[in-house]
């Protein structure tokens, strides 16, 4: 459902029926993958199983990310044209709309930086990737922050070919990501970083960041969508 | 005769194309990977466009522009140039 619900986000925001919107939200041990990728060739289906990981689509390209509860998972949805990127460039919104929580991992503590396309690193290792899309007259940002992964895990369900490792100059996915709890050397919640990013999206943006809950347009889709698209294994599995 | 090549763009996206070649000529192609390309549909397209074109630098970068062209698609990460690579290289696999 939470899938769907980023999808849905954008949709009402770019119908003008919901403001600028930042979501936070976690899953419990799910495989996210991009549009574009292949379950099969990115996914051990066997780890899955074993270790009782879901694998859903996402409507954005990028790599595949591992979700649990260790993670914090943010969503900016905006009109297209929208003050922070009004070039409408891909590039653009992932360095911009990037810069809130990389303002808000500094204020923790973290040596956080922007690495393009669409990682957010700490001397070299990921702490968070992004995705996004420019559509239905929105633009959508949302990344994945790992607060505290259990980067074991990881290393399992996820495939990573060895092209994509051999610039790293690293041998598993597992060495070249990092948690927020790691570089701070303490446990951490992700309410505190939930809060940490709100303060980052706030001064980074000269915004406020006002809670409240979804429209009932927003759950509506989101539940169409639901049934219709993210719980269908033709969508999560096949391409 | 089926082939396949991983290719690591300059931006460090990876394309994977698995696809089915007959007499020089691509059949069918699949490109999957963790590139960025709005809109995300248009994919498929490239695919079909892809379909009966010479596995050839000179006609693949002239489709691929096509593509480009007619679709309005955007990239990060990857570009025109990267699909092209990325398809040629099944040739070496």
């Amino acid at each position: 459902m939470n899938l769907a619900m980023e999808e849905a986000i954008p949709r009402v925001v770019g119908e003008g029926k919901a403001p600028s919107t930042v979501r936070f939200w976690h899953n419990s041990n799910t495989i996210v993958i991009g549009c574009f990728q292949s379950a099969k060739l990115e996914v051990n289906m066997e780890a899955c199983k074993e270790t009782g990981t879901e694998i859903v689509r996402r409507f954005t390209g990028g790599g595949a990310v591992y979700h649990d509860s260790g993670n914090l998972n943010y969503a900016i949805s905006l009109r297209k044209g929208h003050r922070l990127v009004p070039d409408g460039n891909l590039q653009s919104v992932f360095q911009r709309l990037s810069e809130g929580a990389v303002e808000g991992l500094r204020k923790l503590g973290v040596k956080a930086e922007f690495q393009p396309v669409n990682d957010i690193q700490v001397d070299g290792k990921k702490v968070s990737g992004a995705a996004g899309s420019i559509r239905w007259n929105s633009i959508f940002h949302h990344g994945c922050i790992l607060v505290g992964s259990d980067l074991s895990i990881l290393g399992r369900v996820l495939n990573v070919p060895r092209a994509k490792l051999e610039d790293k100059h690293v041998a598993s996915v597992q060495k070249r990501v990092t948690t927020v709890r790691d570089e701070l050397g303490r446990d951490i919640s992700t309410r505190e970083v939930r809060d940490a990013i709100v303060d980052g999206i706030e001064s980074c943006y000269g915004v406020r960041v006002d809670s409240g809950v979804l429209m009932k347009e927003e759950v509506g889709l989101a539940e169409e969508l639901y049934q219709t698209k993210y719980s269908r294994l033709e969508w999560n599995l096949e391409r | 005769m089926e082939r396949s090549a991983d290719y690591k763009a300059a931006g460090g996206k990876l394309v994977r194309i698995r696809l089915r070649e007959e007499a020089g000529q691509i059949r069918s192609v699949k490109i999957t990977g963790d590139f960025f390309l709005i809109p995300e549909e248009s994919i498929g397209k490239l695919e079909k466009m892809l379909e009966d074109t010479p596995l050839r630098e000179q006609e693949l970068r002239l489709l691929v522009d096509r593509f480009y062209r007619a679709t309005q698609a955007q990239g990060a990460g990857v570009t025109s140039e990267d699909f092209v690579k990325a398809i040629l290289a099944t040739r070496e696999e």
